[in-house]
C-alpha cells in the first residue's frame, strides 16, 4: 500500500469516462471516481462488478410481500373474521393491494438502509471527498501510485490531454 | 459528423410476396364475411383495432419523448414515425365493420324506449350517427396531430432548424391531452359497448396499457431488425436497447396493473351488471385463453426481462417483444369475442388468412413510410445525443 494518490478533476462527463476507460487501459489502480450525480456507463468503465444491492432489493420485497401476506391472512381469517359481502375469509384478490405497498414499501425503505451501511453512512460522520467540488460541478479521479514505475508527470500529460483541469498528487494515509 | 451511411433508406418490404398475402387477407375477408360472418366482422374489428393500436401508441410515444425532452430515442424516431401509417389501414377496417356490418354491435336498431328515464344518457350516446360521427372525429384529431409532427420532423432534416423541435413539444402536448380522452373515448365505444349492458371505469386506461405495451413491442422489433440489416449500425446501440427494454418491462406491468385493477373492483363490489363481464370470461374455454393473455402479457416479460443482461441482448429481447405481440392480439380476443360466440373461442382458416394479410399490409405500408424520408434524423437537435447514448 501506498500512501500517494494523484487526484484529476474533469469539467464533464464525456472527458471523464474517457479517462476512466484510458486509466484502465493503462493498468492505473482506480481508487474511487467522484461524480455530483450519477453517471450513466461508469461502472462498466470502471469495470466495477455487477451490483449486489439488486438481490438485496428482491429479498426486501419478497420480505414485505410474505409478511404482509401472513398478516392480512392472520387478521381477516384467523383472529377476527369478518363476512365482507358473502366472499371467503381468506380471500386473496383482497389481499393484493396492500401486499403490493407494502413490498414497495418494505424495498424502499430496506435499501436506503442497505445503502447507507454499504457506504458506511450515519449521522455525524463526515464527508471524505478529494476536492469539495465534486459535489458541484467537477469530476474526479483517484488514482494510487501503486508502484514504483507510477509516473506522475506522465498521468499530468496524459490527463491534461483527455481534459483535466487539475491534476495534483495527495499523499496521506488513507484515500482521499 | 454528418455520414452519408447513415441516412441510406430502409428496404422496400412491399415485395411480391408481401403483396399476395395482403391479397389472402383480403380475400378471406371477403370468403369469410360471406361464409362465417359471426366470427369475421368482429374479428375485422380486432386487427383495425390493433393496428390503430399500433400507430396511435407510436404517436403517443413520439409525443411522450418530445415533452419529456428526451434525447436518447432521436435516433429510432423514423421507427415509430413510419408506425403511424399504419393507423389509416385500421381506420379503413374499422369503417368497414360500421358500415357493411353495424349489427357487430348488439344495440344497433335497438329501441332503448324500455327503459324510459334510466338511461338516456347511454341512448343517447350509442345513437348510431352520433358514434359514427364520434369515430370520425376521434380519427380527424389524432391523423392531424401526427401529420403536423412527423411533417415538422422531416423537414428538420434540411433546415435543422430547432423551431421545428420548438413545434412539436407544443404539438405533443395538445395530443396528449387530447389523446387521452380520445383514446379513451375509443376503447369504450368500438370495444366496451359491443356488450352494452357492461361498463367498467377502468376499460380506456387498461386499453391504453395495452395499446402502449404492443407499440414499443413494435418499435423494438423493428429496431433491431434494422440494426441486423445493417441500416441502423452504429445507430443503435446497447443502451437504446436497455432503455427500450425497461420501458416494455414497465408497461407490461402497468398493463398487469389496469387488468388486476379493473379485475378487483368488479370482483369487491360483486354487482352482477358488472361480473357478468368476468364471469364469462373465466368459464370454458376462455379460461385458458384469459390465463394465457395474463402470461404473456406480463408474467413473461416480467420474468425475463427483470434481468439487465436481457434487455441489452437484442436476440432475447426480440423474442419478448414477439410474445408481448401475440399476448395483445388474445387481450383483445379475450376482450371482443365472448359477447360475440358466446359458445366457445372461433378461429378458422378465414381468421387465420386475415392475420396474415393484416401483418402484410402493415409491413407494406410502414416500410414504404420509413421509405420516404432518411433513416436517421440528422437535423435533429438531439441527435448527438442519442447516436452517442450511453
Amino acid at each position: 500500500m501506498s500512501n500517494r494518490y494523484v487526484v484529476s478533476l474533469f469539467e464533464n462527463e464525456h472527458d471523464l469516462l474517457e479517462a476512466v476507460r484510458t486509466a484502465r487501459e493503462r493498468k492505473f489502480t482506480i481508487v474511487d471516481v467522484h461524480t455530483p450525480y450519477a453517471v450513466h456507463g461508469l461502472d462498466a468503465a470502471m469495470g466495477a462488478r455487477p451490483s449486489w444491492m439488486s438481490w438485496a432489493c428482491a429479498a426486501f420485497g419478497l420480505t414485505g410481500v410474505t409478511t404482509m401476506m401472513a398478516f392480512q391472512y392472520w387478521a381477516a381469517a384467523v383472529d377476527w373474521p369478518v363476512n365482507v359481502g358473502g366472499k371467503p375469509w381468506n380471500s386473496i384478490p383482497a389481499y393484493v393491494p396492500v401486499t403490493f405497498e407494502a413490498m414497495v414499501f418494505a424495498a424502499g425503505l430496506g435499501m436506503v438502509l442497505t445503502f447507507f451501511l454499504a457506504c458506511r453512512l450515519y449521522p455525524g460522520r463526515r464527508a471524505r471527498v478529494p476536492d469539495p467540488r465534486v459535489t458541484d460541478d467537477r469530476f474526479a479521479i483517484v488514482l494510487e501510485e501503486a508502484d514504483a514505475a507510477f509516473d506522475l508527470d506522465d498521468v499530468r500529460r496524459l490527463f491534461g490531454r483527455l481534459g483535466a483541469v487539475e491534476v495534483r498528487e495527495h499523499v496521506s494515509e488513507v484515500a482521499p | 459528423m454528418m455520414n452519408p451511411g447513415l441516412t441510406i433508406a430502409a428496404p422496400v418490404v412491399s415485395s411480391v410476396a408481401a403483396r399476395i398475402c395482403a391479397g389472402i387477407g383480403v380475400l378471406s375477408l371477403v370468403a369469410g364475411a360471406i361464409l362465417s360472418p359471426a366470427s369475421v366482422w368482429p374479428y375485422l374489428l380486432l386487427l383495425s383495432y390493433a393496428m390503430i393500436g399500433l400507430g396511435l401508441g407510436a404517436a403517443a410515444f413520439i409525443a411522450l419523448q418530445y415533452i419529456v425532452g428526451s434525447g436518447w430515442s432521436a435516433a429510432f424516431r423514423r421507427v415509430p414515425e413510419a408506425m403511424i401509417a399504419a393507423m389509416p389501414l385500421g381506420f379503413v377496417g374499422l369503417w368497414i365493420v360500421f358500415l357493411a356490418h353495424p349489427s357487430t354491435y348488439p344495440w344497433y336498431g335497438v329501441s332503448h324506449d324500455a327503459a324510459p328515464g334510466v338511461a338516456w344518457f347511454k341512448h343517447a350516446w350509442l345513437s348510431w350517427p352520433f358514434f359514427l360521427v364520434r369515430a370520425a372525429v376521434y380519427m380527424v384529431i389524432w391523423e392531424a396531430f401526427a401529420f403536423a409532427m412527423i411533417r415538422h420532423s422531416r423537414r428538420q432534416d434540411a433546415t435543422g432548424d430547432v423551431s421545428h423541435t420548438k413545434s412539436n413539444i407544443h404539438l405533443s402536448a395538445g395530443f396528449l391531452a387530447a389523446f387521452g380522452i380520445t383514446s379513451f373515448l375509443a376503447s369504450v365505444d368500438w370495444i366496451m359497448s359491443l356488450k352494452p349492458d357492461w361498463y367498467s371505469t377502468m376499460f380506456g386506461w387498461y386499453n391504453f396499457a395495452g395499446m402502449f405495451e404492443s407499440a414499443l413491442a413494435v418499435i423494438i422489433l423493428m429496431t433491431i431488425w434494422l440494426e441486423r440489416r445493417g441500416q441502423f449500425r452504429g445507430v443503435i446501440n446497447e443502451a437504446h436497447l436497455y432503455d427500450l427494454g425497461k420501458l416494455l418491462f414497465a408497461f407490461s406491468t402497468f398493463w398487469m396493473y389496469l387488468w388486476f385493477s379493473q379485475y378487483m373492483l368488479i370482483w369487491y363490489s360483486n354487482i352482477p351488471e358488472e361480473t357478468v363481464y368476468f364471469t364469462a370470461r373465466l368459464r370454458g374455454w376462455w379460461l385458458p385463453l384469459s390465463i394465457a393473455s395474463i402470461l404473456l402479457n406480463w408474467i413473461v416479460p416480467f420474468v425475463a426481462l427483470m434481468s439487465q443482461p436481457v434487455k441489452r441482448n437484442a436476440g432475447a429481447l426480440a423474442k419478448v417483444a414477439i410474445v408481448v405481440l401475440v399476448g395483445r392480439w388474445l387481450d383483445l380476443y379475450v376482450m371482443i369475442f365472448p359477447s360475440q360466440t358466446p359458445g366457445g373461442p372461433v378461429f378458422g382458416v378465414w381468421e387465420a388468412g386475415m392475420t396474415i394479410g393484416t401483418i402484410a399490409a402493415f409491413l407494406i405500408v410502414v416500410f414504404a413510410a420509413l421509405n420516404r424520408a432518411p433513416l436517421v434524423p440528422m437535423g435533429d437537435p438531439y441527435i448527438r445525443e442519442s447516436l452517442h447514448h450511453h
